[in-house]
């Protein structure tokens, strides 16, 4: 078998499972993004454009304002909080390094679902957290932590801080340690080597992070769902009530499509950030 | 506080009627519409589809599909030993996602559609005929269901459940309510009012505050229901159909809710008394969820023995589910499970009283969905 052919070949079960489970149920979006609804509420192939100007309706921007706002603040504080633990494992985690990463990851194996769950039973008024701060005498009346956009951006932060943590770790681990030396050598403090020698290492790890992060905050709907309140509604939610609730399979698979094409911005900025990034490498 | 054990961590074991709505079933859900009858067509068969007759005895194992925890599973394993079948149980979360998954071809021996969507189904001829005068316990059923609105001579479907929507509140909390919907935000919650996230239940409450029919679609009515909730939110915690962890985490003070779902809060409270519930007196939706056999059961049968059975024992069913059955034998049981208040029960008094939801369809549909967004997202 020849080299080429057996490229070709290893392409297959990728190319395989993108068509599958990518390529087709897009199709299918799309399809029924156009579609209408029969009397018993299934989703019927049809050509309704309309469905698209119910998706541009002013009525939604405020909705989308806040998804972007709460996932660019869940963004904000994956960084805050993920690159200094990213960093304590690649500078200072040695024989432990891998243990830790597994670590990171570990929460991951629990549907996110059930763990947003859990933090409903800790947050509560009557619950965990609470009743400590009771027992200490911190408050008499309990904090109200949940049903509040802090709650739902925490559940956010909660629930993708490992896509922020992994790219940034893969960064400071793949740079060469001796920069930092050679930062010091130079009489740098600890800032400046960070802001000149670490910080441009790893960028390209924070942007691949960020973007990770932010895609599925933006669309998420199980924080807002579950944690918070009655002004916490997110293109999410109001994606999720279509198909749920409305029974609305076109103006939830629409508002999908629109969705989607919004976030594609973000990727293409992504991509090409990173792609000039890997040209500089190679010059 | 009275002697609420603020240490309890409690994970959510019982469930609100339609309370995994939202949470469970996305996957599910995906997974239907991936796979389900997008192009078929109408979706109606052949009325002759409905007239397959079904004899009352045993003919496979029982393919049924429910809300999670809404049948005493005692019993389901009583009906297995008695009769030597399996009965292989899956769950649906919410009715649209019911309906998908018939929609997409999946065969089921027994369903339980709340009335409107009895209404879809018995008017897309999706459901067999059942023959009642084949149920030895159809007798026990109130009268009040021999010809409902969603099923013209109660042809094709039987009666369930009972489920009358109030306000649930902490009694040890709150000694201020009125009798009204309007106490939802009665100042002693200090914003830990809840309303159901449900489209149904939040635009009929306000419809009936506003002195409206239940399933008013008037634009003008419409619009100022919508103002009505809008102008409650600012006080209120939330929209969750997760009562009974609202209620029993102590988030919640006041929380509009099935009156079935009081009685599962209470098996979760230390205090079981401080959790009391409100009809309020600009009247409340009641409404029945029902059995049904679809046309294409594999198991008609065994269904039809497994109805029988439930009514037999919908005593025992109705206090283990927490929410009345409309039959006499469950009526003495569910009374006393409930202390004799009268607030819970649902008596054939309170079902003419009550109003129940319409299954609205096409203009009036979109205007109460478009309501329910504008709520929302306002």
């Amino acid at each position: 078998m020849s080299e080429r052919r057996f490229a070709g070949l290893t392409l297959l079960p990728g190319a395989g499972w993108l068509v599958l489970l990518f390529l087709i149920p897009l199709g299918i979006t799309l399809a029924i993004s156009f579609g209408v609804t029969d009397d018993l509420g299934n989703a019927v192939y049809a050509w309704r454009p309309e469905n698209y100007s119910q998706v541009f309706d002013p009525l939604f921007v405020p909705v989308l304002l806040r998804s972007v706002g709460y996932a660019a603040a869940t963004v904000t504080l994956c960084l805050l909080i993920g690159y200094p633990i990213a960093y304590f494992i690649a500078r200072f985690g040695g024989k432990y390094k891998y243990l830790l990463v597994a670590l990171v990851v570990l929460p991951f194996l629990v549907n996110y679902l059930i763990r947003v769950y859990a933090w409903v039973a800790i947050l509560s008024d009557e619950g965990l957290i609470n009743g400590i701060l009771k027992d200490m005498g911190m408050t008499t009346d309990g904090v109200r932590f949940l049903n509040t956009p802090f709650a739902v951006v925490g559940g956010l932060v909660y629930g993708y801080m490992a896509f922020m943590i992994l790219p940034v770790y893969a960064a400071l681990d793949r740079m060469d340690s001796s920069l930092i030396e050679a930062g010091k050598d130079l009489y740098a403090n600890g800032w400046q080597t960070f802001r000149h020698v670490t910080w441009p290492a790893t960028f390209q790890g924070v942007l691949a992070g960020s973007v990770l992060v932010f895609l599925p905050a933006v669309g998420d709907f199980v924080s807002a769902q579950l944690l918070g309140g009655p002004d916490t509604y997110m293109v999410g939610n109001l994606i999720q009530q279509q198909f749920f609730e409305a029974n609305n399979y076109p103006f939830g698979a629409a508002l999908t499509t629109v969705l989607m094409a919004f976030l594609l911005i973000f990727m293409v900025f992504y991509l090409r950030s990173a792609g000039r990034a890997s040209e500089e490498a190679r010059a | 506080m009275t002697g609420r054990n603020t240490d309890r961590l409690w994970l959510p074991d019982r469930m609100s009627r339609r309370d995994a709505f939202k949470v469970g079933g996305g996957l599910a859900l995906a997974a239907g519409l991936s796979a389900c009858g997008v192009g078929n067509g109408s979706g109606t068969v052949d009325e002759a589809a409905t007239e397959r007759a079904i004899e009352p005895k045993i003919d496979g194992d029982l393919v049924y599909f429910n809300y999670a925890q809404y049948v005493d599973p005692a019993l389901v394993k009583q009906f297995e030993k008695k009769y030597g079948v399996q009965v292989r149980e899956s769950y649906f979360d919410s009715m649209p996602a019911m309906m998908a998954k018939l929609g997409s071809g999946n065969r089921y021996d027994l369903i339980f559609p709340s009335a409107e969507f009895a209404d879809k189904l018995v008017k897309g001829n999706q459901l067999l005929k059942i023959p009642r005068d084949k149920l030895s316990a159809i007798g026990d059923v109130y009268p009040f269901f021999d010809d409902p609105w969603y099923d013209p001579g109660s042809e094709h479907t039987v009666p369930y459940s009972l489920y009358l929507t109030g306000l649930g509140y902490r009694a040890d909390e709150i000694d201020t309510m009125t009798g009204s919907w309007r106490d939802i935000v009665n100042p002693q919650a200090d914003g830990r009012s809840f309303l159901l996230d449900d489209f149904q239940e939040v635009i009929g409450m306000a419809n009936l505050v506003n002195g409206y029919d239940l399933n008013a679609t008037e634009a003008d009515q419409l619009s100022e229901s919508r103002d009505y909730v809008v102008g409650l939110k600012p006080k209120l915690r939330g929209f969750s159909t997760d009562t009974i962890t609202n209620m029993s985490s102590g988030n919640a003070w006041i929380q509009h809710l099935w009156n079935g779902d009081v009685i599962n809060i209470r098996y979760r409270v230390d205090d079981p008394s401080s959790i009391q519930f409100q009809k309020n007196k600009e009247g409340w939706p009641v409404g029945s969820d029902v059995f049904a056999i679809p046309t294409n059961a594999q198991h008609p049968g065994t269904a039809l023995k497994f109805i029988d059975f439930m009514l037999e024992n919908s005593a025992q069913n109705s206090t283990w589910t927490g929410y009345p059955m409309p039959t006499d034998s469950a009526t003495k049981p569910y009374a006393e499970l409930t202390d004799g208040e009268p607030e819970l029960q649902v008596s054939v008094d309170d079902l003419e009283k009550g109003q129940q939801f319409a299954n609205l369809e096409g203009a009036d549909r979109e205007a109460w969905d478009r309501t329910w967004i504008e709520i929302k997202a306002s």
